[in-house]
């Protein structure tokens, strides 16, 4: 693409139109721009153009955004096969040119401009700086040492902004000396500049705050901005070791450090915005001292106590303030990191510990406006947040950790005054249940948060409180409260203890709450009802010693009718419609209970209902993934309990099913497969009509198409060649299967998929049946093997010889290939066999072709035969290689060519049914130790021959492997003579 | 080149979620950020106030507070000596030697004066010239003796006045050779040592100008303060990065002798110096490793460390006998194989290490001592059933991070050996089991937290062996115990690519939705 007057209005047209509100001008732009973005030099034209001061504002804006994501997606693009299409590449004099463009062109650009190409330079320093990039740094360092000169805060920013993002891998890329060496190269260059520019800065900001008035805001504003800028850069550069230069100069550092912490700067802080950019700058700092105190804490000593009575009193008075949230947490991880480190004295003294739970922990961990409104606005989020570990960053969960932290050295303290802020906590709520309800909340999240954490349902533990009778005087109160509807956060906190401490509550004691869970399934508040749900599931899989479920199908069964009205309803209610909860409850109750037929009844026709509902918009995979479970597990138990059930099943379900497969769900097409393949299983032979239908569409190639479908229709298809093998065999159906193992084995991108294909037909059907077809098929095998022999393709094609050796016989397998073509059995055993075979990965594999190989030379007569020892020498040498050597020492990383075919066009996954899988089949069950078998065969066939293998072994074989084959033979006590 | 390349990352199997580097040994990363460990520091660049044979004024009071006053005299004082010398250089009558000496003797005294020694008048008045014209061959030692002096305390400056001494290289180094009186060459030796000592750039031009061959020689003799001038300086020529310095000295004929011999017999001092050369050979050549393992230095080495109260001393010998270990696996297969007196001798002096109060002596010892245990099964069981592991199961819970670190390192490869065919490393049951039990996990949960990735990897990894392979499915209910699943969890979304995938992995297999349900 020439830059010319005519590309600059191409491009400023095209970029005006993306702008367009109307649909059709602005696809029209995208199209005619991303088919521009295919020619060389488009970047280099984009980039022009916002530098084009003529060019509206807006224009070169948009073309800003673009250029960004045209290098995103261009610079190196990615080679990973599922990340979606691949892009032609930015040529290198086109890169050459926007690396000597970029730096100066973002510093003379407006901010918003700025901010894109600066996210631009950064996708270009990730892939080439420092390395490929040479002249980046010291061209920032130089621009930012002319900026700072005239206290250019704009350009002083951008620079800023542009290091801290080119140095941010720093902070999670291993050590290895090629990362110190980059990170030897920042520093020796950007160390001295960048304490030049924050000292020079903070002594603006003592200036200007000293000044009447404290400054006016628009003054302080960039400055604060990149003191922050800075404190993040060191974060970076810090973070792998302590740099010569920072140590040299941390007490300079540490100062300015301190004085953020400590000094309040009016003017600036008495806005939302100002006070934000302050706390962003003080959040940075306790990062960095964070940072230092753990990993330097010997040469940060000295600034120790200091910093903490300064974090300790910012805290006092961040923790009363409800926002402010990143400065409250970053605070606290800073003590939490004293409170563990070799300096936890410093919370010894007197007074000290409670004190901090009193101004600090408890303020953060009581409720604020702000997570009333999440409760009520968006109850997934809240849900992740509250019970499933995604807080990480929320006051309420760091508070917590300090706590925790500082009873790593002074449990019983902590555990003392904790005991007694809950009893106060609850005794306040006690005085006024309405207007303290946020008190018992917080006893409760407090108790919650500070029990040991236990995945699975096992025992949790607390030393706060008796579990126990914290349970009844506290939790079983609001559980029994005959309004769903009222307290609701303070519901979902006893529902939440209730499921954390489900292993600890006695059964008589839980059961007894059982219908009260049942009934909170429809309260109004979706954080309450899913947390009943989650409750209910929970509870189901709750074990006792010696791993027996504590609640058996007696125990629910006489509540499940309602219990499962209830769940269904609950679906019902706005935003609950795709409620992963509920559903995955569902589930477990189909799994626990007894399936009469009373409950498959409404069951199958509530999830029916559902999953006709979902077919049309399929949005939340993991409702949808437990609602397919819910169904196999339905038709599983129910079906196990009353074969004649399957009619009913197949009478609901097949309609679902056939509208999935006629509208090509893509999504659910995985699901439907494995659901047919459940249901043809259950039945008894002959196959009904309808599922002969399902064959007809199993067979058109357009199904195996998508690589996501095939290993469910394998499965399904092994379903069928299992169930109904005379069918397959009939009106030419075995030659369509066979037609789709043709297709898919033609093409690199999915021979594996065929050879799926061939290896169940081979593995199901009697040999009368497919011998027919063996010259068929090995004709499409050779064929294939001439025109492209990749490493993956020549080890399946092993594979499958193996397989079909072991089935069908050496005689069969060497004839049938001969036919074809003289002699090609020993062609293709030296040239494919031999070589591929010590490549086997995979237990299952690794046997299968161990024993066809060895069955091979043991059986055989073309080997047997004297003229053939060569070759026989050359196998057994692979094969002892394959069964004596870890698959590191054997396989090399093959490089493979990259599928593309299999990337476009769709997102769904093969995701596989639990309740309706089976089994990966070892096909060699009476074979249990292929090396065994090798030598034992071996002792046998030797015997017959005195003499003859110990020579072929002699020159034929490795000296590593007759060593390793030697040892087999004395671990097996098997003898070659 | 291919020997010398330091030491590469060994690729981990593609397959393990988590990786065995715990069964491996570990080099220190040849490229560092940080500051070189003050010891060396120190002395990376040293000020010569009393002459090496003796002589010269010894400060007569311990005065070494310079007032600005008195830092303004001493700058007049050296300008005018420099100009002193000027004319004394020019006037070419009678006693024009005695008077050159007396020139020379004036400034080299005002530069010996305090610890802070007025180069920069001395640069400014134009010193540099003068001076390498008073190193001229033929010149008297008096004069030579007093101009290198100068010289040693002028490159004992901040960098760009070490760099000032470039003109002068070539003939400091010529009066190194065996035609110099030994007091001249150890003096030029100690200038040129100050030189190197400055960084890469100049390391490389001495080095470009021969002056290692010469330096090396003077280790040859048995002259106390020679070698020990020569060792320092020769420590800080072969400094690196670049390996081919140290490769070059350990093939100087006698070279390897004589640091055996300085080893054996040598007062602290000198064995102090001499095991700075060791260590620097070890840390970046692996052709010097080759030729020390081969030797007796090990031996030398354990002598020393079990002797020696000394910290100067403890503490370079200790990273040579690290450097050792971890570079060459013939240290531990053919050297310190189990049963050995010698190697019970080790696990001896660093257990000594390890009680010692000094920070970087555990630090290191247990350094060593990870890579010891990266060794054969017999190595594991060794340390495992010694004095250490105690030691180790203490420092664990509270020493500081970096400690820890290194005695996490020890402890993990205590229970594994390298790994089998699945990636994974072998499990030494016993020795997990035990060191569990003895409250080791909790160590290992606090490493996961911490803010250094390296230490979270050891982390995880180690969880990884308590959750496959604590008997009876005991690990998972540890792990929960520590608040381990707390700790995992964190690497949800961490940058790191292979953490997070480590800690989902575990999470998933070990505490994943189905965890507990028996299908």
């Amino acid at each position: 693409m020439e830059w010319n007057p005519e590309t600059l209005q191409f491009l400023s047209q095209c970029f005006l139109h993306t702008l367009s509100p109307q649909p059709e001008p602005r696809r029209a732009a995208e199209s005619s721009l991303s088919e521009a973005a295919d020619r060389p030099n488009y970047g280099l034209a984009v980039l022009r153009l916002v530098a084009e001061p003529s060019v509206d504002e807006q224009i070169r804006q948009a073309a800003a955004v673009n250029f960004k994501n045209h290098l995103r997606t261009r610079w190196v693009p990615s080679n990973d096969l599922n990340a979606g299409p691949t892009f032609s590449p930015i040529l290198d004099p086109e890169k050459d040119q926007i690396k000597t463009l970029i730096v100066s062109l973002m510093l003379s650009s407006s901010p918003r401009i700025q901010s894109q190409l600066s996210e631009a330079l950064a996708v270009i320093g990730k892939h080439d700086f420092p390395k490929s990039w040479p002249t980046l740094l010291p061209e920032l360092i130089s621009n930012l040492q002319k900026a700072a000169q005239s206290s250019d805060y704009a350009s002083i920013n951008g620079i800023l902004g542009t290091a801290n993002s080119i140095f941010k891998k720093f902070r999670y890329q291993y050590k290895t000396n090629d990362l110190l060496l980059d990170l030897k190269y920042c520093l020796d260059n950007f160390a001295a500049p960048l304490l030049d520019i924050f000292l020079k800065t903070a002594s603006l900001i003592d200036s200007t705050a000293s000044s009447p008035g404290g400054g006016s805001p628009a003054t302080l504003q960039p400055l604060f901005e990149s003191q922050r800028l800075c404190c993040r850069i060191f974060y970076s550069l810090n973070f792998q070791e302590l740099p010569e230069f920072f140590e040299d100069h941390m007490k300079e550092w540490m100062s300015e450090f301190r004085k953020y912490l400590t000094t309040n700067y009016p003017s600036l802080e008495s806005s939302g915005d100002g006070l934000a950019l302050v706390d962003q700058l003080r959040a940075a700092v306790c990062e960095n001292i964070s940072l230092y105190m753990e990993k330097n804490e010997e040469e940060f000593q000295g600034y120790l106590n200091d910093f903490a009575s300064a974090v300790w009193s910012l805290l006092t008075n961040v923790s009363q303030s409800s926002s402010r949230d990143k400065l409250a947490v970053t605070a606290m991880k800073f003590l939490t990191t004293v409170s563990t480190s070799v300096h936890h004295t410093l919370f010894a003294s007197e007074g000290v510990i409670p004190q901090i739970c009193q101004s600090i922990v408890i303020p953060n961990v009581r409720l604020r406006d702000e997570d009333e409104e999440l409760f009520e606005m968006n109850y997934i989020e809240f849900i992740r947040r509250d019970m499933e570990g995604s807080d990480l960053d929320t006051r309420r969960r760091i508070a917590c950790e300090l706590l925790k932290g500082i009873a790593t050295n002074y449990k019983k303290q902590v555990t003392d005054i904790v005991s007694l802020q809950i009893q106060n906590l609850l005794s306040s709520f006690a005085t006024n249940p309405s207007a303290n309800w946020k008190d018992k909340d917080c006893a409760i999240y407090l108790v919650v948060s500070l029990a040991t954490k236990k995945a699975g349902g096992t025992l949790v533990s607390t030393d706060l409180v008796d579990v126990q009778s914290f349970f009844l005087s506290v939790i079983v109160p609001e559980l029994q409260s005959q309004d769903v509807n009222g307290f609701p956060m303070l519901k979902a906190g006893a529902l939440k203890f209730f499921t954390t401490f489900r292993g600890l509550i006695q059964k008589p004691v839980a059961f007894q709450l059982f219908p009260d869970l049942v009934r909170f399934l429809g309260a109004e508040s979706n954080v309450v009802h899913s947390y009943a749900a989650s409750c209910i599931e929970k509870l189901l899989l709750v074990k006792d010693e010696g791993g027996k479920a504590r609640y058996t199908s007696a125990d629910i069964t006489p509540c499940v009718p309602v219990l499962m009205n209830n769940l269904f309803n609950s679906l019902k209610f706005p935003e609950s419609e795709e409620n992963q909860y509920i559903m995955k409850c569902i589930l477990r109750v189909l799994a626990v209970a007894d399936i009469s037929s009373e409950i498959a009844g409404p069951c199958i026709a509530g999830l029916t209902s559902i999953l006709n509902e979902v077919c049309k918009n399929p949005r939340n995979p993991i409702f949808n993934h437990y609602l397919f479970e819910s169904v196999a597990i339905l038709i599983r138990r129910a079906c196990e309990r009353d074969a004649s059930l399957i009619s009913a099943f197949e009478g609901s379900l097949f309609p679902s099913l056939q509208t999935i497969l006629a509208n090509d769900v893509t999504e659910f097409l995985p699901y439907a497969f494995q659901l047919l393949a459940q249901l043809v299983e259950l039945n008894k032979p002959p196959i009904s009509p309808s599922y002969m239908q399902i064959f007809v569409l199993l067979l058109s190639p357009d199904s195996w198409r998508r690589s996501s479908n095939v290993p469910a229709l394998v499965r399904l298809l092994q379903a069928f060649l299992q169930k109904a093998p005379n069918e397959v065999n009939q009106e030419g159906r075995l030659n369509q299967v066979l037609g789709i193992f043709n297709m898919l084995v033609s093409s690199a991108s999915s021979d594996e998929q065929g050879f799926y294909v061939l290896n169940t037909v081979i593995e199901n059907l009697e040999y009368g049946v497919i011998s027919p077809y063996m010259g068929n098929i090995w004709n499409v095998l050779f064929m294939r093997l001439q025109n492209n022999r990749t490493v993956k393709f020549q080890k399946s094609l092993v594979i499958f010889m193996s397989l079909f050796l072991i089935k069908h016989g050496a005689t069969n397998l060497v004839d049938t290939m001969n036919a074809v073509q003289d002699n090609i059995f020993l062609v293709i055993l030296e040239q494919f066999w031999i070589p591929n075979l010590k490549l086997i990965t995979g237990a299952i594999e690794l046997k299968l072709t161990a024993v066809a190989s060895t069955r091979l030379i043991c059986e055989s007569p073309v080997l047997l035969d004297p003229a053939a020892a060569r070759l026989w020498g050359k196998m057994l040498d692979s094969i002892v290689t394959l069964l004596s050597r870890p698959e590191q020492d054997r396989v090399e990383e093959e490089p493979e060519m990259p599928d593309i075919a299999e990337n476009v066009g769709y997102t769904a996954t093969f995701v596989k049914l639990y309740n309706a899988g089976k089994r990966e089949e070892d096909p060699l069950t009476d074979v249990k130790d292929p090396k065994q078998f090798l030598v034992a065969s071996l002792a046998k066939l030797s015997a017959l021959t005195p003499g003859r293998y110990p020579q072929i072994i002699n020159e034929n074989l490795e000296p590593a492997n007759q060593a390793a084959l030697l040892q087999l033979c004395g671990i097996y006590n098997c003898q070659i003579v | 080149m291919a020997d010398d390349s330091p030491a590469s990352h060994r690729r981990d199997p593609i397959k393990s979620s988590v990786g065995n580097v715990a069964a491996q040994r570990r080099r220190q990363n040849a490229v560092t950020v940080g500051k070189e460990r003050r010891e060396s520091l120190v002395r990376a660049k040293r000020l010569c106030r009393v002459g090496p044979s003796g002589d010269g004024d010894v400060p007569g009071e311990e005065n070494d507070m310079v007032t600005d006053e008195e830092g303004f005299l001493l700058d007049a004082q050296t300008s005018s000596a420099v100009e002193d010398l000027k004319s004394a250089i020019a006037y070419q009558g009678k006693g024009a030697m005695q008077k050159r000496v007396n020139a020379l003797r004036e400034l080299r005294r005002l530069l010996s004066k305090s610890e802070f020694p007025p180069v920069e008048a001395a640069l400014k008045a134009g010193a540099i010239p003068l001076l390498v014209q008073c190193l001229s061959f033929g010149s008297p030692d008096e004069q030579l003796l007093e101009a290198a002096w100068c010289l040693t305390n002028i490159a004992a400056g901040k960098p760009e006045e070490t760099k000032a001494l470039l003109p002068a290289l070539p003939l400091l180094i010529a009066h190194l050779g065996e035609k110099s009186s030994l007091p001249v060459a150890e003096q030029c030796a100690w200038a040129l040592g100050n030189v190197a000592g400055e960084g890469e750039e100049l390391r490389n031009v001495l080095l470009s100008q021969g002056a290692l061959p010469p330096l090396a020689r003077m280790m040859l003799p048995n002259k106390g303060s020679t070698v020990r001038t020569a060792a320092w300086a020769l420590s800080n020529l072969i400094k690196g990065p670049d390996p081919k310095a140290a490769t070059e000295l350990i093939k100087v004929d006698g070279l390897l002798d004589a640091i055996l011999r300085h080893l054996r017999k040598s007062d602290e001092e000198l064995a102090t110096e001499v095991a700075w050369v060791v260590v620097y050979l070890s840390a970046l050549s692996n052709f010097a490793t080759g030729v020390l393992v081969k030797s007796d230095a090990i031996l030398l080495l354990v002598e020393r460390l079990a002797t020696s109260n000394s910290l100067q001393l403890l503490i370079p010998v200790l990273r040579s006998l690290g450097n050792l270990v971890a570079g060459d696996s013939h240290t531990t297969s053919t050297v310190l194989i189990p049963g050995h007196e010698i190697t019970d001798g080790v696990i001896k002096v660093l257990v000594k290490c390890l009680k010692s109060d000094h920070r970087i002596l555990k630090k290191e010892a247990s350094w060593v001592l990870s890579n010891i245990a990266a060794g054969s099964i017999e190595h594991k069981q060794l340390i495992y059933s010694s004095e250490a592991v105690p030691l180790l199961l203490r420092l664990l819970s509270t020493a500081p991070f970096d400690i820890r670190k290194e005695v996490a390192y020890v402890l993990g490869n205590l229970c594994v050996t390298p790994s089998g065919g699945d990636g994974k490393p072998n499990l030494i049951e016993e020795h997990l089991v035990s060191l569990v039990q003895r409250g080791c996990l909790s160590g290992f949960i606090d490493l996961v937290r911490s803010a250094d990735i390296e230490a979270a990897r050891l982390g995880l990894q180690f969880m990884e062996l308590v959750l496959r392979g604590m008997p009876n499915g005991d690990g998972p209910k540890l792990v929960e115990q520590e608040d381990g699943i707390d700790a995992v969890e964190r690497y949800q979304f961490h940058e790191n690519e292979d953490l997070r995938n480590m800690a989902n992995g575990l999470v998933d297999k070990y505490f994943g939705e189905n965890y507990g349900i028996d299908e």
